[in-house]
């Protein structure tokens, strides 16, 4: 049986570190390098919710979700956004990831930890004044590799139901 | 009553749909003109709300929209469907207030009236005190959808209690319908609930391009064809065909081009495929068989999507099913709801690859989705401004080249290639008649017809 990581305080400053270098990558569309920090194992979903009565036990719903995606998957979205058509983000999207509320706890094996954060996603697009935001949680599996880590899971826990923004065309 | 100007321009483009083949830009953004929609349109047309699939077992709900209006559409405890109006009869309240569940009966949280799964009033607080036994609690039940009805598995509704019955009302369009919802002997589930979104965009759009507009695959979704998701031919959708029927019903159904090797039937699993040939006319079986592509749009706001599409670039197509409801919000916004469906008894192996091809093609990340919508909120922006209001849209694809398929197995009105707009003539030239066909007589000058005076006497009286 392995032993689950010890957190210490420097463990805490890499990982909050690593999550905000990955969201300056995102931020400033550097879609190709975000893929460098991503697992080949990557799975990366965000659930769907549905508004249900407060005896139910989860609002998650089972079987469908807003987005299911591997390794291959996001790199068919990011060869995607390389070529000169992908006009849902062309002109890009101006996106700002909030990242706080940084929780990281031992993962399941020597190498993982389980890192909670919250998300505060902003868009705005054109010249038109108004923008949609998206608010969340993440729950992220980060693995240990040399010099530094990957994302190896990440599930995104929305808060609305029916979504404000026109596509997710963004990665969360 | 219509404003003179609104019923110019409908009039005018009426004339011009069938004589110059185009569409008055103003019918897509103009707060009047939707205003009238929700009466003319959306008050008299059979409007999608569920599929049965949704609602299994006694007592199971949903909320869904009519224009504005919310139902709750349940199977009540004798395992019948049923729609009602989610508006207590005190004081209008939500009796649901979440999106779906299980309840053999909806409470107003406001004074505590409850309702059975029937819609019938069966409790009122303080009843005998406050009311002195006097409330004649089977006047207030909840308001039913005026008229409700399946087909196949889908729940439509329609505010209208003089509309022609849903199977008129589907006509030719059924043997369309059936190839996708009447494939497998234990029909089709959606699974988990519909993806939600809201988009500033005008409903017709999406109802438009689903109908008929195999044109924009190739400029609209060029990264997916540049990435082999989406054929590299831009002339594929030459080898399809494009039928329309009454009631601005259409569809385009597309099968590969000479030459390329796809596998019949949309690649369905082969027990599917064993019994579609059973259930299916042979000329349903002839028409399915070369399938790579369906899709189509139920007047006015349901869709249709059946596509044989690859989950990402490195994997073999799979063929996934989507309904999408195009709910509008307003002139300029909509939601959409996505609805993933399979044949119950497709292996296990279909339904996870068929899932994922459908999430991350046509969901609201889906690669091809996400480009659709950049469009439509484009557009809409564009023509809710005063002068591009005035002008026409170009629906002339097709003029001159091709004529009706004398050929076609199927029912409707078709042409043998799928680079056209008579779906798209034929959609918007029914809802401009539904928009300057006046309400039936007895509505007009706020009159009541006969029954309505008798319900409220008696309610008067009770």
């Amino acid at each position: 049986m392995t032993t689950a990581t010890e957190i210490t305080d420097a463990t805490v400053r890499e990982v909050t570190e690593w999550l905000f270098t990955e969201a300056e990558l995102l931020d400033a569309g550097k879609y190709r390098e975000w893929l460098d920090l991503v697992a080949e194992d990557l799975s990366y979903v965000v659930p769907l919710r549905v508004t249900r009565e407060r005896e139910a036990d989860t609002d998650i719903v089972e079987g469908m979700t807003l987005m299911d995606d591997d390794w291959d998957s996001m790199e068919m979205r990011v060869l995607r956004l390389e070529t000169e058509y992908a006009w849902a983000e062309d002109p890009p999207s101006r996106s700002r990831h909030f990242v706080t509320n940084v929780r990281v706890a031992a993962g399941e094996t020597a190498d993982e930890v389980a890192v909670k954060s919250n998300l505060l996603l902003y868009r705005t697009r054109g010249d038109v004044a108004t923008f949609d935001i998206l608010s969340g949680e993440r729950h992220d599996v980060l693995r240990r590799v040399a010099g530094g880590y990957r994302l190896a899971k990440r599930v995104v826990v929305l808060d609305q139901t029916t979504i404000m923004t026109h596509n997710l065309a963004l990665i969360m | 009553m219509l404003r003179n100007e609104l019923r110019q321009i409908l009039e005018k483009g009426l004339h011009d749909v069938e004589a110059d083949w185009t569409v008055p830009a103003a019918i897509i953004n103009d707060p009047e003109m939707h205003d009238a929609e929700r009466e003319r349109v959306f008050g008299r047309s059979w409007v999608f709300l569920a599929h049965e699939s949704e609602i299994p077992e006694r007592g199971d709900y949903v909320v869904r929209y009519i224009s504005e209006d919310q139902f709750i559409v349940c199977r009540d405890e004798d395992g019948e469907v049923r729609g009602h109006l989610n508006s207590c009869r005190h004081r209008g309240m939500q009796v649901c207030r979440a999106e779906m569940g299980n309840a053999s009966h909806f409470r107003c949280p406001y004074h505590g009236w409850t309702y059975n799964n029937k819609g019938s009033l069966v409790g009122v607080p303080a009843g005998r005190e406050a009311y002195g036994n006097k409330l004649d609690k089977s006047l207030w039940q909840l308001k039913p959808v005026p008229k409700l009805d399946t087909y196949k598995g889908l729940i439509f509704g329609c505010l209208d209690p003089d509309a022609q019955s849903l199977d008129d009302y589907l006509g030719d369009m059924k043997f369309y319908l059936d190839i996708v919802l009447d494939r497998s002997d234990a029909g089709l589930q959606v699974v988990g609930a519909p993806q939600r979104w809201v988009v500033d965009a005008n409903w017709k759009l999406g109802a438009d391009n689903f109908i008929g507009d195999a044109y924009h695959t190739m400029m609209t979704h060029r990264s997916m064809v540049e990435l082999g998701l989406a054929p590299p031919d831009p002339k594929f959708a030459l080898y399809g065909e494009h039928v329309h029927t009454e009631h601005g019903h259409g569809l385009g159904i597309i099968g590969p081009p000479p030459g390329i090797p796809l596998p019949e039937f949309l690649g369905m699993p082969e027990n599917i495929v064993e019994q579609l040939q059973r259930r299916l006319s042979p000329e349903q079986v002839e028409v399915f068989r070369p399938v790579a592509f369906i899709h189509g749009t139920v007047f006015p706001n349901l869709s249709i999507g059946n596509f044989l599409m690859s989950k990402d670039h490195v994997s073999p197509p799979t063929s996934f099913l989507t309904l999408r409801l195009w709910h509008p919000l307003g002139p300029d916004k909509m939601e959409i709801m996505s609805f993933f469906l399979v044949e119950k008894e497709a292996p296990d192996w279909y339904k996870e690859e068929s899932y994922q091809a459908y999430v991350r093609t046509f969901g609201i990340s889906g690669a091809f989705e996400q480009d659709d919508a950049e469009n439509w909120r484009s557009i809409t922006r564009v023509l809710g401004a005063q002068y591009a209001k005035k002008m026409e849209l170009n629906y002339q694809m097709g003029r001159g080249v091709y004529e009706p398929d004398p050929d076609w197995p199927g029912p409707g009105k078709a042409f043998p290639m799928d680079y056209a707009e008579a779906n798209q003539r034929n959609f918007m030239e029914y809802w401009m008649q539904l928009m300057v066909t006046d309400p039936a007589p007895h509505n007009k000058n706020g009159k009541v017809s006969d029954a309505a005076a008798a319900e409220a006497l008696t309610r008067a009286e009770a």
